[in-house]
C-alpha cells in the first residue's frame, strides 16, 4: 500500500510541479525518519519488556519456595543472571547494531544482578548492609554502560548511586566521608554522558540525562552538609546557578523546554531557595550560629561559585546574542547578602525579600518583551509567592492583604489580556 | 587491540565478576556451615512496632551486652570481636569484645549499637548488633512465623534461640528454635491443622 507522501509525490511529479530526482531525495528522507522513530519504539518497549520480566522473575524467586533444598534455591538464583550475560553475549556478537537489543539485554542483566545478590542473602539470612548491597550492584553493573553503549543502565546506575548516597550520608550515616564517593561513581558515568552529546543528542535517553544528572546532583549536595551547614544555601543557589547557565548553552538550543532539566531545576529551585531564605527567622538563627570558615560546606560554596561565575562570564563574553537573564545573576547577589546576615539579620531579610520582588518584576518585564506568556506568568507567579510568604511573618491587616491580592489578581487580568491583545495587533499588522 | 576484542574481553571480566561476588558469598558462608562452631542464641521478643516486614521474621536477642570499663577505647559504631561461650543452660553469651581480630578463627565481627554508662559500676554497657536477625521464610509462611515466634517469646514457658555458625568473623543463621522445634516444623504443623 503506497502511503501518503508516495501518493503526493507521484501528483507533484505528474502535475510537472518536482523533478522525479528531486522526488527520490523527498522520499528517501521521510523514510529515513519512519525508520529511526520506528527503532526508537523498539527501543521502548524492549526496554521495558525486559525491565518487566526481569521483575517479574525475581518475584517468583523471591517466594522463597521451602520445597526447594538450598543447593536448588542457589542454582535457581544464578539463572537469570546467566541468562542476562547470554543475552548481552548474544546482543555484543550478533546483533551489535541493534540498539533495542543492547539496550534490553543489558536491563535484563542489570535486575537479574541485584536479584542474585538479594536472593543469596535470603537464602543465607544474611541481613547485609542496604548502602553495600547497592553499592556492589552499581559497580557490578557500571561496565554494561560502556561495553553495551547503554543508556538504560547509566540511568539505573545514576538512580543507584543517588540512592547509595542518600542512604549513606541523610538516612544511615556511619562513616561522614563515605558520601563524597558519589562524585567518583558521578564523573565515571559521565563519559557515556558526552557520547549521548556528541552521537545522539537529540535521543530520549539524552533528555532523560539532561533530567537526572541535575537532579541527582541536587539531591547528592546536601550530604556535605556538616557543623556550618546554612553555608549550603550558599553552595545551592550557586549550584542551581550553574544548571540555569547550562541550560542556556548553545547546545540546548533550539530543543524543547521540557527536553532540557537543567534551567527548569535551576530557575524552581533557586526561587523556591530565596522564597524559603525570606523569611526572617532563618536570618535571625544564622546571627547566633557559630559558621566556621574551615569546613566543607564553606570550600564546595567557593568552588561551585568560582565554577558558575566562570560559566558566567564566559557566557557574556562568547555568546553575545544572550542577554544577561536576572535568573542568571541571583546566585552572585545571595553571596554578600549572605554575609550581610552573618551580621545584620533584618536588612539580610529586607535585601532577599527586595531581590525576589525585583527577579519576579524582571521576569514579568522579560516574558513581555519576548512576548512569552508563560515566561510573563511565571514572574507574576514569583511576587504572588512572595507575597503570601509575607503574610505568614508579617501583621499586615486583612484589609491590606485583600487589597495586596486585588493587586496581584487584575495584575494577572491586566498582564495577560495586554500580552494577547499585543499578539492579536501583530498578526492583524502582519496580514496587513 | 581493536575496540571489539577488547570489549568481549571487558564483557568477560564483568560476567566473571558478576558471577564471582554471590560466588563468594555462597562459598563463604557454606565454610562457615561446614567448619564453623554452633552457638544457640537466647531471642526475645521485637518491638511489636517493628513487625512483619516483608518474607522474614525479626529476631531479637537477650545477651547482645557487654561491660568493659569507662575509658575503653571501644565506643558507638566501633568495629569490634566478639568472643563466645556456653553459660550452664548451653546458650551463648560474650566472652569478649576486642577492637581486633583474635589469632584464631572462633570470633564474630560486628558493630556496636549504641553504649551507655551503667550507674552502679559505673562501667561502659555496649549494645552490641548480631548480624542474623532475620530469617527468610516462605511468603506464606512468614506472617505465621512471626506470629508464632512472637507468641513463644512472649511464653516464659517456652525457650527460643537461633541456632548460628560462626567462624572467622561471619556468621550464618541456620533456624530459629522453640521448644527444641524448627519455626519452619511448628508453622507447617498449625498450617495444615487449619487446613
Amino acid at each position: 500500500m503506497k502511503n501518503k507522501i508516495t501518493i503526493r509525490l507521484s501528483e507533484l511529479i505528474d502535475a510537472g510541479i518536482l523533478s522525479s530526482d528531486k522526488a527520490q531525495e523527498i522520499q528517501l528522507f521521510y523514510t529515513k525518519g519512519q525508520d529511526q522513530s520506528q527503532n526508537r519504539l523498539f527501543v521502548i518497549f524492549g526496554v521495558l519488556g525486559a525491565i518487566l520480566v526481569g521483575l517479574g522473575i525475581i518475584l517468583i524467586l523471591a517466594h522463597n519456595w521451602d520445597e526447594l533444598s538450598r543447593i536448588t534455591k542457589t542454582i535457581i538464583a544464578f539463572i537469570p543472571l546467566l541468562l542476562g550475560q547470554g543475552f548481552c553475549a548474544f546482543s555484543l556478537s550478533k546483533k551489535a547494531d541493534s540498539q533495542a537489543w543492547k539496550e534490553a539485554s543489558a536491563a535484563f542483566l542489570f535486575f537479574a544482578v541485584g536479584a542474585c545478590i538479594s536472593l543469596i542473602s535470603q537464602i543465607y539470612n544474611i541481613p547485609g548492609n542496604l548502602s553495600s548491597f547497592v553499592l556492589t550492584w552499581m559497580l557490578l553493573c557500571l561496565p554494561l554502560v560502556y561495553i553495551m553503549r547503554s543508556s538504560i543502565v547509566s540511568l539505573m546506575y545514576l538512580i543507584g548511586i543517588t540512592y547509595y548516597t542518600c542512604e549513606t550520608g541523610y538516612w544511615n550515616v556511619v562513616d561522614p566521608l563515605e558520601p563524597y564517593l558519589f562524585w567518583a561513581l558521578l564523573i565515571i558515568v559521565l563519559p557515556h554522558y558526552h557520547y549521548l552529546y556528541k552521537n545522539r543528542p537529540n535521543s530520549n535517553f539524552m533528555v532523560f540525562h539532561n533530567w537526572l544528572i541535575p537532579l541527582s546532583v541536587t539531591i547528592v549536595l546536601g550530604t556535605i552538609a556538616d557543623r556550618s551547614d546554612e553555608i549550603m544555601f550558599v553552595a545551592y543557589l550557586s549550584l542551581l546557578g550553574l544548571f540555569y547557565l547550562i541550560g542556556y548553552l548553545p547546545f540546548f538550543k533550539n530543543k524543547r523546554r521540557i527536553s532540557n532539566g537543567y534551567p527548569i531545576i535551576g530557575s524552581l529551585g533557586t526561587v523556591g531557595i530565596l522564597l524559603f531564605l525570606s523569611f526572617e527567622w532563618f536570618w535571625d538563627e544564622l546571627e547566633t550560629k557559630d559558621i566556621s570558615f574551615a569546613s566543607p560546606e564553606f570550600f564546595v560554596s567557593v568552588i561551585i561559585s568560582i565554577a558558575a561565575s566562570a560559566l558566567l562570564f564566559w557566557k557574556i563574553k562568547n555568546i553575545r546574542e544572550n542577554k544577561v537573564m536576572p535568573m542568571e545573576v541571583m546566585f552572585i547577589l545571595f553571596i554578600p547578602i549572605f554575609f550581610i546576615g552573618l551580621g545584620a539579620p533584618v536588612l539580610a531579610t529586607i535585601l532577599i525579600n527586595l531581590l525576589v520582588f525585583t527577579l519576579g518584576v524582571l521576569t514579568v518585564w522579560q516574558g513581555a518583551k519576548e512576548n512569552h506568556l508563560g515566561i510573563l506568568n511565571y514572574g507574576l507567579l514569583i511576587i504572588t509567592a512572595l507575597v503570601i510568604c509575607r503574610f505568614f511573618d508579617t501583621n499586615i491587616s486583612f484589609v491590606l492583604r485583600g487589597i495586596l491580592f486585588l493587586i496581584i489578581g487584575f495584575g494577572f487580568f491586566f498582564t495577560n489580556y495586554w500580552m494577547l491583545q499585543k499578539r492579536k495587533g501583530l498578526v492583524v499588522n502582519g496580514e496587513r | 587491540m581493536n575496540y571489539k576484542k577488547l570489549s568481549v574481553a571487558a564483557f568477560m571480566l564483568t560476567c566473571l565478576a558478576q558471577l564471582y561476588v554471590p560466588g563468594k558469598m555462597i562459598l563463604d558462608r557454606e565454610d562457615v556451615l561446614k567448619t564453623g562452631i554452633e552457638y544457640k542464641f537466647r531471642t526475645e521478643p521485637v518491638d511489636p512496632n517493628d513487625p512483619f516486614r516483608g518474607k522474614y521474621i525479626v529476631l531479637g536477642f537477650q545477651d547482645n551486652t557487654f561491660e568493659v570499663p569507662a575509658n575503653s577505647e571501644i565506643d558507638d559504631r566501633s568495629t569490634v570481636y566478639l568472643q563466645f561461650e556456653n553459660d550452664a543452660e548451653g546458650f551463648a553469651q560474650i566472652k569478649d569484645v576486642m577492637l581486633s581480630a583474635p589469632p584464631h578463627d572462633d570470633f564474630l565481627m560486628t558493630t556496636v549499637l549504641y553504649s551507655t554508662t551503667t550507674m552502679k559500676t559505673g562501667k561502659k554497657k555496649l549494645n552490641i548488633y548480631y548480624p542474623f536477625d532475620r530469617y527468610y521464610m516462605e511468603e506464606y509462611k512468614a506472617p505465621q512465623a512471626e506470629e508464632t515466634y512472637r507468641e513463644a517469646n512472649r511464653d516464659t514457658s517456652s525457650v527460643t534461640y537461633a541456632l548460628v555458625n560462626i567462624k572467622n568473623g561471619e556468621a550464618v543463621l541456620k533456624d530459629v528454635v522453640i521448644n527444641e522445634e524448627s519455626i519452619k516444623d511448628i508453622v507447617e504443623g498449625r498450617m495444615k491443622n487449619e487446613k
